[in-house]
Protein backbone atom coordinates (compact mmCIF):
# COMPACT_ATOMS: atom_id res chain seq x y z
CA UNK A 1 0.00 0.00 0.00
CA UNK A 2 1.20 3.50 -0.87
CA UNK A 3 2.73 5.25 2.13
CA UNK A 4 0.54 8.30 1.46
CA UNK A 5 -2.57 6.13 1.73
CA UNK A 6 -1.34 4.61 4.98
CA UNK A 7 -0.64 8.07 6.35
CA UNK A 8 -4.16 9.24 5.42
CA UNK A 9 -5.71 6.23 7.17
CA UNK A 10 -3.59 6.85 10.29
CA UNK A 11 -4.75 10.49 10.25
CA UNK A 12 -8.35 9.30 9.95
CA UNK A 13 -7.77 7.25 13.10
CA UNK A 14 -6.28 10.25 14.87
CA UNK A 15 -9.32 12.24 13.81
CA UNK A 16 -11.66 9.65 15.32
CA UNK A 17 -9.78 9.90 18.64
CA UNK A 18 -10.01 13.70 18.52
CA UNK A 19 -13.73 13.45 17.77
CA UNK A 20 -14.30 11.22 20.78
CA UNK A 21 -12.36 13.67 22.97
CA UNK A 22 -14.35 16.65 21.63
CA UNK A 23 -17.67 14.80 22.02
CA UNK A 24 -16.90 13.78 25.62
CA UNK A 25 -15.88 17.33 26.59
CA UNK A 26 -18.90 18.90 24.93
CA UNK A 27 -21.82 19.87 27.14
CA UNK A 28 -25.14 19.93 25.27
CA UNK A 29 -26.82 23.32 25.32
CA UNK A 30 -30.03 23.83 27.24
CA UNK A 31 -32.74 25.44 25.13
CA UNK A 32 -35.08 26.45 27.95
CA UNK A 33 -35.36 30.14 28.72
CA UNK A 34 -35.15 31.42 32.28
CA UNK A 35 -38.13 33.54 33.20
CA UNK A 36 -37.78 36.29 35.80
CA UNK A 37 -39.75 36.13 39.00
CA UNK A 38 -42.50 38.78 39.04
CA UNK A 39 -41.57 41.80 41.16
CA UNK A 40 -44.19 42.97 43.64
CA UNK A 41 -45.04 46.65 43.60
CA UNK A 42 -43.87 48.19 46.86
CA UNK A 43 -43.99 51.75 48.16
CA UNK A 44 -44.98 54.85 46.28
CA UNK A 45 -44.63 55.13 42.52
CA UNK A 46 -41.23 56.60 41.66
CA UNK A 47 -39.87 57.83 38.36
CA UNK A 48 -36.57 59.71 38.36
CA UNK A 49 -34.34 61.08 35.63
CA UNK A 50 -30.85 60.29 36.87
CA UNK A 51 -28.84 61.38 33.83
CA UNK A 52 -29.31 63.88 31.03
CA UNK A 53 -25.88 63.97 29.42
CA UNK A 54 -24.67 66.07 26.53
CA UNK A 55 -21.01 65.89 25.50
CA UNK A 56 -19.06 69.11 25.15
CA UNK A 57 -18.59 68.31 21.46
CA UNK A 58 -19.46 65.54 19.06
CA UNK A 59 -21.85 62.67 19.56
CA UNK A 60 -22.83 60.34 22.40
CA UNK A 61 -25.02 57.45 21.31
CA UNK A 62 -26.30 53.92 21.90
CA UNK A 63 -26.39 53.62 25.69
CA UNK A 64 -26.08 50.18 27.22
CA UNK A 65 -26.78 49.23 30.83
CA UNK A 66 -24.44 47.22 33.08
CA UNK A 67 -26.16 45.88 36.20
CA UNK A 68 -24.18 45.25 39.39
CA UNK A 69 -25.18 44.50 42.95
CA UNK A 70 -26.38 47.86 44.36
CA UNK A 71 -24.97 49.79 41.41
CA UNK A 72 -25.29 50.18 37.67
CA UNK A 73 -23.38 51.71 34.80
CA UNK A 74 -24.53 53.34 31.59
CA UNK A 75 -22.14 52.84 28.66
CA UNK A 76 -22.22 54.75 25.39
CA UNK A 77 -19.89 55.52 22.52
CA UNK A 78 -18.65 59.09 22.25
CA UNK A 79 -16.48 60.97 19.77
CA UNK A 80 -16.60 63.54 17.00
CA UNK A 81 -19.12 61.35 15.12
CA UNK A 82 -20.19 57.74 14.84
CA UNK A 83 -17.60 55.39 13.29
CA UNK A 84 -14.81 57.98 13.50
CA UNK A 85 -11.35 57.11 14.74
CA UNK A 86 -11.71 59.18 17.94
CA UNK A 87 -14.64 57.24 19.39
CA UNK A 88 -14.24 55.61 22.81
CA UNK A 89 -16.68 54.02 25.24
CA UNK A 90 -17.75 56.33 28.05
CA UNK A 91 -19.67 55.43 31.19
CA UNK A 92 -21.66 56.98 34.01
CA UNK A 93 -21.62 54.92 37.20
CA UNK A 94 -24.50 55.09 39.65
CA UNK A 95 -24.41 54.02 43.29
CA UNK A 96 -27.19 54.21 45.83
CA UNK A 97 -26.64 56.96 48.38
CA UNK A 98 -29.24 57.67 51.06
CA UNK A 99 -32.00 56.03 49.05
CA UNK A 100 -31.24 57.81 45.78
CA UNK A 101 -29.12 56.89 42.77
CA UNK A 102 -26.01 59.04 42.77
CA UNK A 103 -23.84 59.52 39.69
CA UNK A 104 -20.52 58.49 41.23
CA UNK A 105 -18.43 59.27 38.14
CA UNK A 106 -18.65 59.87 34.43
CA UNK A 107 -15.80 59.43 31.96
CA UNK A 108 -13.99 57.10 29.58
CA UNK A 109 -14.61 53.41 30.36
CA UNK A 110 -12.98 51.59 27.43
CA UNK A 111 -10.65 53.31 25.02
CA UNK A 112 -9.39 52.17 21.63
CA UNK A 113 -5.83 52.24 23.01
CA UNK A 114 -6.77 49.94 25.90
CA UNK A 115 -8.51 47.54 23.58
CA UNK A 116 -5.60 47.69 21.14
CA UNK A 117 -3.31 46.54 23.93
CA UNK A 118 -5.69 43.78 25.05
CA UNK A 119 -6.51 42.22 21.67
CA UNK A 120 -5.35 38.64 21.16
CA UNK A 121 -4.07 38.19 18.49
CA UNK A 122 -2.64 41.75 18.42
CA UNK A 123 -4.49 43.94 15.96
CA UNK A 124 -5.55 47.52 15.54
CA UNK A 125 -8.86 48.93 16.76
CA UNK A 126 -10.00 51.91 14.72
CA UNK A 127 -13.38 52.69 16.23
CA UNK A 128 -15.92 51.40 18.74
CA UNK A 129 -19.68 51.09 18.53
CA UNK A 130 -22.59 49.52 20.42
CA UNK A 131 -21.29 48.06 23.67
CA UNK A 132 -23.29 45.98 26.14
CA UNK A 133 -22.72 43.96 29.28
CA UNK A 134 -21.48 40.39 28.98
CA UNK A 135 -23.83 39.08 31.64
CA UNK A 136 -22.13 35.68 31.63
CA UNK A 137 -18.79 37.08 32.80
CA UNK A 138 -18.29 39.39 35.79
CA UNK A 139 -16.98 42.73 34.58
CA UNK A 140 -17.16 41.61 30.96
CA UNK A 141 -18.43 43.56 27.97
CA UNK A 142 -19.35 42.83 24.36
CA UNK A 143 -18.00 45.62 22.18
CA UNK A 144 -18.70 46.27 18.52
CA UNK A 145 -15.28 46.94 17.02
CA UNK A 146 -14.23 48.08 13.56
CA UNK A 147 -10.58 47.59 12.67
CA UNK A 148 -11.02 48.36 9.01
CA UNK A 149 -13.94 49.70 6.93
CA UNK A 150 -17.33 50.66 8.34
CA UNK A 151 -19.88 48.80 10.46
CA UNK A 152 -20.27 46.15 7.76
CA UNK A 153 -16.70 45.11 8.57
CA UNK A 154 -17.24 45.18 12.34
CA UNK A 155 -16.75 42.29 14.73
CA UNK A 156 -17.97 41.55 18.24
CA UNK A 157 -15.17 41.52 20.79
CA UNK A 158 -15.33 39.73 24.14
CA UNK A 159 -13.79 42.34 26.47
CA UNK A 160 -12.87 40.87 29.85
CA UNK A 161 -12.17 42.73 33.05
CA UNK A 162 -9.02 44.84 33.01
CA UNK A 163 -5.91 42.75 32.40
CA UNK A 164 -7.47 39.93 30.38
CA UNK A 165 -7.14 39.18 26.69
CA UNK A 166 -9.87 40.53 24.41
CA UNK A 167 -10.93 38.24 21.55
CA UNK A 168 -13.18 38.54 18.54
CA UNK A 169 -16.11 36.16 18.46
CA UNK A 170 -16.02 33.57 15.70
CA UNK A 171 -19.42 34.17 14.12
CA UNK A 172 -18.67 34.31 10.41
CA UNK A 173 -16.36 32.62 7.91
CA UNK A 174 -15.89 35.90 6.07
CA UNK A 175 -12.85 37.22 7.97
CA UNK A 176 -14.85 37.00 11.20
CA UNK A 177 -17.20 39.72 9.97
CA UNK A 178 -19.82 41.31 9.91
CA UNK A 179 -21.39 40.98 13.36
CA UNK A 180 -22.61 43.58 15.81
CA UNK A 181 -24.47 43.72 19.13
CA UNK A 182 -27.15 46.03 20.47
CA UNK A 183 -29.61 44.26 22.79
CA UNK A 184 -29.06 42.65 26.21
CA UNK A 185 -28.36 38.93 26.55
CA UNK A 186 -31.12 36.40 27.10
CA UNK A 187 -30.96 34.05 30.10
CA UNK A 188 -31.39 30.27 29.94
CA UNK A 189 -32.64 28.00 32.72
CA UNK A 190 -29.25 26.28 33.12
CA UNK A 191 -27.62 29.62 33.98
CA UNK A 192 -26.07 30.13 30.55
CA UNK A 193 -26.75 33.16 28.38
CA UNK A 194 -27.51 33.76 24.72
CA UNK A 195 -26.29 36.80 22.83
CA UNK A 196 -28.58 38.50 20.31
CA UNK A 197 -26.37 39.75 17.48
CA UNK A 198 -26.82 40.63 13.83
CA UNK A 199 -25.08 40.38 10.48
CA UNK A 200 -25.13 43.40 8.17
CA UNK A 201 -22.92 43.05 5.13
CA UNK A 202 -25.19 43.54 2.15
CA UNK A 203 -27.83 41.10 3.32
CA UNK A 204 -28.81 41.16 6.99
CA UNK A 205 -30.15 38.74 9.57
CA UNK A 206 -30.48 38.40 13.31
CA UNK A 207 -28.39 35.87 15.20
CA UNK A 208 -28.75 34.15 18.55
CA UNK A 209 -25.26 33.07 19.65
CA UNK A 210 -24.81 30.45 22.37
CA UNK A 211 -21.59 29.77 24.27
CA UNK A 212 -19.74 26.91 25.91
CA UNK A 213 -18.46 26.98 29.48
CA UNK A 214 -15.33 28.87 28.38
CA UNK A 215 -17.37 31.59 26.70
CA UNK A 216 -16.52 30.42 23.15
CA UNK A 217 -19.24 30.38 20.52
CA UNK A 218 -20.84 26.90 20.55
CA UNK A 219 -23.84 27.47 18.28
CA UNK A 220 -25.74 30.11 16.36
CA UNK A 221 -29.31 30.35 15.12
CA UNK A 222 -30.61 32.81 12.55
CA UNK A 223 -33.61 35.09 12.23
CA UNK A 224 -34.08 35.95 8.58
CA UNK A 225 -36.90 36.75 6.21
CA UNK A 226 -38.75 39.91 5.28
CA UNK A 227 -36.96 43.24 4.96
CA UNK A 228 -33.46 43.71 6.32
CA UNK A 229 -33.76 42.52 9.92
CA UNK A 230 -31.11 43.68 12.41
CA UNK A 231 -30.77 44.36 16.15
CA UNK A 232 -32.94 41.54 17.53
CA UNK A 233 -34.48 42.15 20.95
CA UNK A 234 -35.41 38.72 22.31
CA UNK A 235 -38.34 38.49 24.74
CA UNK A 236 -38.93 35.08 26.39
CA UNK A 237 -42.63 34.36 26.98
CA UNK A 238 -42.23 30.88 28.46
CA UNK A 239 -39.45 28.31 28.83
CA UNK A 240 -39.68 27.53 25.12
CA UNK A 241 -41.55 30.42 23.50
CA UNK A 242 -40.10 33.82 22.71
CA UNK A 243 -40.51 36.66 20.27
CA UNK A 244 -37.72 38.72 18.77
CA UNK A 245 -38.46 42.29 17.73
CA UNK A 246 -36.15 43.41 14.95
CA UNK A 247 -35.39 46.73 13.33
CA UNK A 248 -35.83 46.88 9.57
CA UNK A 249 -32.65 48.35 8.06
CA UNK A 250 -34.77 49.11 5.00
CA UNK A 251 -36.96 52.16 5.35
CA UNK A 252 -40.23 50.23 5.09
CA UNK A 253 -41.29 51.82 8.38
CA UNK A 254 -42.52 48.61 10.01
CA UNK A 255 -41.36 46.78 13.09
CA UNK A 256 -40.24 43.22 12.34
CA UNK A 257 -40.92 40.09 14.39
CA UNK A 258 -39.73 36.50 14.56
CA UNK A 259 -40.96 33.75 16.94
CA UNK A 260 -39.49 30.63 18.43
CA UNK A 261 -41.35 27.69 19.98
CA UNK A 262 -38.27 25.63 20.89
CA UNK A 263 -36.16 27.87 23.09
CA UNK A 264 -34.43 29.65 20.22
CA UNK A 265 -33.31 26.58 18.23
CA UNK A 266 -35.41 27.67 15.27
CA UNK A 267 -36.99 31.00 14.43
CA UNK A 268 -39.97 31.71 12.22
CA UNK A 269 -39.47 33.68 9.04
CA UNK A 270 -39.16 37.36 9.98
CA UNK A 271 -42.40 39.21 9.25
CA UNK A 272 -43.53 42.82 9.41
CA UNK A 273 -45.93 43.84 12.16
CA UNK A 274 -48.61 46.44 11.64
CA UNK A 275 -46.61 48.65 13.97
CA UNK A 276 -44.93 51.79 12.66
CA UNK A 277 -41.17 51.94 13.15
CA UNK A 278 -38.75 54.47 11.62
CA UNK A 279 -35.91 51.90 11.31
CA UNK A 280 -35.21 52.16 15.00
CA UNK A 281 -34.38 49.43 17.54
CA UNK A 282 -36.77 48.65 20.37
CA UNK A 283 -36.05 47.71 23.98
CA UNK A 284 -38.07 45.20 25.99
CA UNK A 285 -38.15 43.84 29.51
CA UNK A 286 -40.06 40.80 30.71
CA UNK A 287 -41.94 41.60 33.92
CA UNK A 288 -43.34 38.08 34.44
CA UNK A 289 -46.86 36.63 34.21
CA UNK A 290 -47.18 37.63 30.54
CA UNK A 291 -46.33 41.26 31.12
CA UNK A 292 -43.78 42.96 28.87
CA UNK A 293 -42.46 46.48 28.97
CA UNK A 294 -41.44 47.95 25.63
CA UNK A 295 -39.75 51.20 24.63
CA UNK A 296 -40.17 52.06 20.96
CA UNK A 297 -40.66 54.78 18.35
CA UNK A 298 -44.05 53.67 17.03
CA UNK A 299 -45.85 56.95 16.31
CA UNK A 300 -46.12 57.66 12.62
CA UNK A 301 -46.93 61.33 13.21
CA UNK A 302 -44.12 61.68 15.78
CA UNK A 303 -41.36 59.18 14.86
CA UNK A 304 -38.81 60.92 17.05
CA UNK A 305 -40.88 60.43 20.20
CA UNK A 306 -40.17 57.39 22.34
CA UNK A 307 -43.07 55.61 23.98
CA UNK A 308 -42.91 53.33 27.00
CA UNK A 309 -45.74 50.82 26.67
CA UNK A 310 -46.90 47.81 28.67
CA UNK A 311 -48.45 44.60 27.41
CA UNK A 312 -50.24 42.36 29.90
CA UNK A 313 -51.20 39.70 27.35
CA UNK A 314 -47.88 38.61 25.77
CA UNK A 315 -47.70 41.40 23.14
CA UNK A 316 -51.33 41.13 21.95
CA UNK A 317 -52.21 44.64 23.16
CA UNK A 318 -50.33 47.60 24.57
CA UNK A 319 -51.12 50.57 26.78
CA UNK A 320 -48.98 53.67 27.01
CA UNK A 321 -47.22 54.39 30.29
CA UNK A 322 -45.48 57.54 29.17
CA UNK A 323 -44.19 59.32 26.11
CA UNK A 324 -40.81 61.02 25.88
CA UNK A 325 -40.35 64.03 23.64
CA UNK A 326 -37.27 66.08 22.91
CA UNK A 327 -35.37 67.97 20.27
CA UNK A 328 -34.36 65.55 17.57
CA UNK A 329 -34.81 61.81 17.63
CA UNK A 330 -34.91 59.74 20.82
CA UNK A 331 -33.44 56.41 19.79
CA UNK A 332 -31.63 53.23 20.85
CA UNK A 333 -33.51 52.48 24.07
CA UNK A 334 -32.39 49.82 26.51
CA UNK A 335 -34.30 48.45 29.51
CA UNK A 336 -32.79 46.43 32.37
CA UNK A 337 -33.98 45.35 35.81
CA UNK A 338 -31.73 46.32 38.74
CA UNK A 339 -30.95 44.09 41.72
CA UNK A 340 -33.20 46.40 43.79
CA UNK A 341 -36.17 45.54 41.55
CA UNK A 342 -36.18 48.98 39.96
CA UNK A 343 -36.09 49.37 36.19
CA UNK A 344 -33.59 51.46 34.21
CA UNK A 345 -34.45 52.95 30.84
CA UNK A 346 -31.71 54.58 28.78
CA UNK A 347 -31.81 56.08 25.30
CA UNK A 348 -29.95 58.56 23.15
CA UNK A 349 -31.37 62.00 22.52
CA UNK A 350 -31.23 64.72 19.89
CA UNK A 351 -29.99 62.63 16.96
CA UNK A 352 -27.12 61.00 18.86
CA UNK A 353 -26.26 64.18 20.74
CA UNK A 354 -26.49 62.76 24.25
CA UNK A 355 -27.83 60.17 26.65
CA UNK A 356 -30.83 60.15 28.98
CA UNK A 357 -31.39 57.68 31.83
CA UNK A 358 -34.53 57.15 33.91
CA UNK A 359 -35.04 54.87 36.91
CA UNK A 360 -38.53 53.84 37.99
CA UNK A 361 -40.12 51.22 40.18
CA UNK A 362 -42.77 48.54 39.75
CA UNK A 363 -45.34 50.68 41.56
CA UNK A 364 -44.92 53.37 38.88
CA UNK A 365 -45.46 50.76 36.14
CA UNK A 366 -48.66 49.57 37.80
CA UNK A 367 -49.96 53.00 38.78
CA UNK B 1 -1.29 30.27 21.23
CA UNK B 2 -3.65 32.48 19.23
CA UNK B 3 -1.07 35.25 19.26
CA UNK B 4 1.80 32.95 18.23
CA UNK B 5 -0.24 31.12 15.62
CA UNK B 6 -1.50 34.31 13.99
CA UNK B 7 1.98 35.83 13.93
CA UNK B 8 3.42 32.69 12.35
CA UNK B 9 0.63 32.46 9.78
CA UNK B 10 1.05 36.10 8.80
CA UNK B 11 4.82 35.62 8.54
CA UNK B 12 4.31 32.66 6.19
CA UNK B 13 1.91 34.65 3.99
CA UNK B 14 4.28 37.62 3.86
CA UNK B 15 7.19 35.32 3.01
CA UNK B 16 5.11 33.61 0.30
CA UNK B 17 4.13 36.95 -1.29
CA UNK B 18 7.67 38.36 -1.15
CA UNK B 19 9.15 35.15 -2.54
CA UNK B 20 6.58 35.17 -5.33
CA UNK B 21 7.30 38.76 -6.34
CA UNK B 22 11.09 38.58 -6.04
CA UNK B 23 11.12 35.18 -7.72
CA UNK B 24 10.51 36.95 -11.01
CA UNK B 25 13.90 38.67 -10.85
CA UNK B 26 16.00 36.62 -8.39
CA UNK B 27 17.07 33.01 -8.09
CA UNK B 28 14.54 30.85 -6.13
CA UNK B 29 16.84 30.44 -3.13
CA UNK B 30 17.61 34.18 -2.87
CA UNK B 31 13.91 35.03 -3.23
CA UNK B 32 13.07 32.43 -0.59
CA UNK B 33 15.62 33.82 1.86
CA UNK B 34 14.42 37.39 1.38
CA UNK B 35 10.83 36.18 1.79
CA UNK B 36 11.76 34.45 5.04
CA UNK B 37 13.43 37.66 6.25
CA UNK B 38 10.29 39.67 5.43
CA UNK B 39 8.16 37.11 7.26
CA UNK B 40 10.40 37.30 10.31
CA UNK B 41 10.12 41.09 10.26
CA UNK B 42 6.32 40.81 10.18
CA UNK B 43 6.44 38.56 13.25
CA UNK B 44 8.58 41.08 15.10
CA UNK B 45 6.31 44.04 14.34
CA UNK B 46 2.95 42.72 15.54
CA UNK B 47 2.07 45.98 17.29
CA UNK B 48 2.76 48.19 14.25
CA UNK B 49 -0.22 49.57 12.34
CA UNK B 50 0.51 47.76 9.07
CA UNK B 51 0.95 44.35 10.68
CA UNK B 52 -1.85 44.93 13.20
CA UNK B 53 -4.10 45.99 10.34
CA UNK B 54 -3.25 42.85 8.37
CA UNK B 55 -4.03 40.64 11.38
CA UNK B 56 -7.26 42.57 12.02
CA UNK B 57 -8.28 42.06 8.41
CA UNK B 58 -7.21 38.46 7.82
CA UNK B 59 -7.31 36.59 11.17
CA UNK B 60 -8.21 33.88 11.90
CA UNK B 61 -5.73 32.51 9.35
CA UNK B 62 -6.37 28.85 10.09
CA UNK B 63 -4.17 25.99 8.97
CA UNK B 64 -4.98 25.53 5.29
CA UNK B 65 -3.93 28.96 3.97
CA UNK B 66 -0.45 29.05 5.57
CA UNK B 67 0.04 25.35 4.73
CA UNK B 68 -0.72 26.00 1.06
CA UNK B 69 1.65 28.99 1.16
CA UNK B 70 4.40 26.84 2.68
CA UNK B 71 3.75 24.18 0.04
CA UNK B 72 3.95 26.75 -2.75
CA UNK B 73 7.21 28.11 -1.35
CA UNK B 74 8.64 24.62 -1.13
CA UNK B 75 7.58 23.96 -4.70
CA UNK B 76 9.37 27.09 -5.90
CA UNK B 77 12.50 25.82 -4.17
CA UNK B 78 12.25 22.61 -6.19
CA UNK B 79 10.83 20.29 -3.51
CA UNK B 80 8.14 17.72 -4.29
CA UNK B 81 4.74 18.87 -3.01
CA UNK B 82 1.32 17.28 -3.23
CA UNK B 83 -0.98 19.25 -5.49
CA UNK B 84 -4.66 19.31 -6.40
CA UNK B 85 -6.14 18.51 -9.80
CA UNK B 86 -8.12 21.10 -11.76
CA UNK B 87 -11.26 19.03 -11.14
CA UNK B 88 -10.64 19.01 -7.39
CA UNK B 89 -10.05 22.76 -7.38
CA UNK B 90 -13.20 23.35 -9.45
CA UNK B 91 -15.37 21.23 -7.15
CA UNK B 92 -13.88 22.95 -4.09
CA UNK B 93 -14.50 26.39 -5.60
CA UNK B 94 -18.16 25.63 -6.32
CA UNK B 95 -18.68 24.18 -2.84
CA UNK B 96 -16.89 27.06 -1.16
CA UNK B 97 -18.94 29.59 -3.13
CA UNK B 98 -22.13 27.93 -1.85
CA UNK B 99 -20.68 28.01 1.67
CA UNK B 100 -19.96 31.75 1.43
CA UNK B 101 -23.43 32.45 -0.01
CA UNK B 102 -24.82 30.67 3.04
CA UNK B 103 -22.66 32.82 5.32
CA UNK B 104 -23.98 35.96 3.67
CA UNK B 105 -27.54 34.88 4.30
CA UNK B 106 -28.30 34.50 0.59
CA UNK B 107 -29.02 30.84 1.30
CA UNK B 108 -31.29 30.32 4.30
CA UNK B 109 -29.37 27.29 5.60
CA UNK B 110 -26.43 28.17 7.84
CA UNK B 111 -23.61 25.77 6.92
CA UNK B 112 -20.96 27.53 9.04
CA UNK B 113 -22.71 26.58 12.30
CA UNK B 114 -21.89 22.91 11.62
CA UNK B 115 -18.29 23.80 12.44
CA UNK B 116 -19.08 24.43 16.12
CA UNK B 117 -20.32 20.89 16.89
CA UNK B 118 -18.15 17.80 17.52
CA UNK B 119 -20.22 15.23 15.59
CA UNK B 120 -20.55 17.10 12.25
CA UNK B 121 -16.89 18.13 12.44
CA UNK B 122 -15.82 14.55 13.17
CA UNK B 123 -17.83 13.23 10.22
CA UNK B 124 -16.47 15.89 7.85
CA UNK B 125 -12.84 15.25 8.85
CA UNK B 126 -13.10 11.47 8.47
CA UNK B 127 -14.82 11.77 5.09
CA UNK B 128 -12.09 14.12 3.87
CA UNK B 129 -9.40 11.75 5.20
CA UNK B 130 -10.97 8.84 3.32
CA UNK B 131 -11.09 10.91 0.14
CA UNK B 132 -7.45 11.88 0.77
CA UNK B 133 -6.60 8.18 1.11
CA UNK B 134 -8.34 7.39 -2.18
CA UNK B 135 -6.43 10.17 -3.94
CA UNK B 136 -3.20 9.55 -1.98
CA UNK B 137 -3.16 13.20 -0.87
CA UNK B 138 -1.61 13.11 2.61
CA UNK B 139 -1.35 16.92 2.62
CA UNK B 140 -5.13 17.33 2.59
CA UNK B 141 -5.61 14.79 5.39
CA UNK B 142 -2.83 16.37 7.46
CA UNK B 143 -4.32 19.86 7.17
CA UNK B 144 -7.88 18.89 8.14
CA UNK B 145 -6.71 16.77 11.08
CA UNK B 146 -4.27 19.45 12.25
CA UNK B 147 -7.18 21.90 12.06
CA UNK B 148 -9.30 19.52 14.11
CA UNK B 149 -6.48 19.16 16.65
CA UNK B 150 -6.19 22.96 17.11
CA UNK B 151 -9.98 23.18 17.31
CA UNK B 152 -10.24 20.46 19.98
CA UNK B 153 -7.38 22.08 21.93
CA UNK B 154 -9.20 25.43 21.67
CA UNK B 155 -6.11 27.13 20.24
CA UNK B 156 -7.93 29.68 18.15
CA UNK B 157 -11.39 29.84 16.63
CA UNK B 158 -14.28 27.88 18.13
CA UNK B 159 -15.35 26.94 14.58
CA UNK B 160 -13.45 24.20 12.72
CA UNK B 161 -14.16 25.78 9.33
CA UNK B 162 -11.93 28.70 10.32
CA UNK B 163 -8.95 26.32 10.42
CA UNK B 164 -9.47 24.68 7.04
CA UNK B 165 -10.99 27.51 5.02
CA UNK B 166 -10.10 31.15 4.48
CA UNK B 167 -11.83 33.63 2.24
CA UNK B 168 -8.52 34.32 0.44
CA UNK B 169 -8.75 30.76 -0.89
CA UNK B 170 -11.60 31.87 -3.14
CA UNK B 171 -9.48 34.21 -5.34
CA UNK B 172 -6.42 31.98 -4.99
CA UNK B 173 -8.34 29.02 -6.44
CA UNK B 174 -9.76 31.19 -9.24
CA UNK B 175 -6.18 32.22 -10.07
CA UNK B 176 -5.02 28.58 -9.99
CA UNK B 177 -7.91 27.47 -12.22
CA UNK B 178 -7.24 30.17 -14.83
CA UNK B 179 -3.44 30.06 -14.86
Amino acid sequence: MDIAVVLCLILAGVSLCLSVLAWRRDTPLSWRFALPEPVEAEGDPRFDTVLDYTPEAGQAHSPGIVVEQDAFEILWFEGSAEAQSDVDIYAARFERTEGAWDNARTGPRLTRAELNAAMDPPQIVVTLGNTIENEAKAGGLWATVASIGGWAMASIVDVPEQGGAARKLNLSPFLGRSNLVKSPMVAYADGSMGLPAYFEMGSTYGVLARFDAQGRVRDTRRMSGMGKPIQPMIVPLSETRAVAFLRDFNLDMKLLLSRTEDGGQSWSRVEALEVFNPSSPVAALVLGEGRILLAMNDLEDAPNDLRLVLSEDETQSWRELTRFRGEGALRYPMLRRLSSGEIVLSYSKGNKQGVVVHVFNQAWVEA
Amino acid sequence: MTRLGSSFALAVLVAWCVQGVLGAVLAPLAAGLLGAAAGAAAMALTRRVLVGGAVALLAPFGVMLPSLALGAMAGRLGLDVVGFSQLELGVFWVGYTVFLLSAFGILREDLYRLGYAPVPVGIMVVVICLYAALSANWFLAAVVVLGQFFWVMKWGSSNWFDYVLHVLLWPVVVFALIF
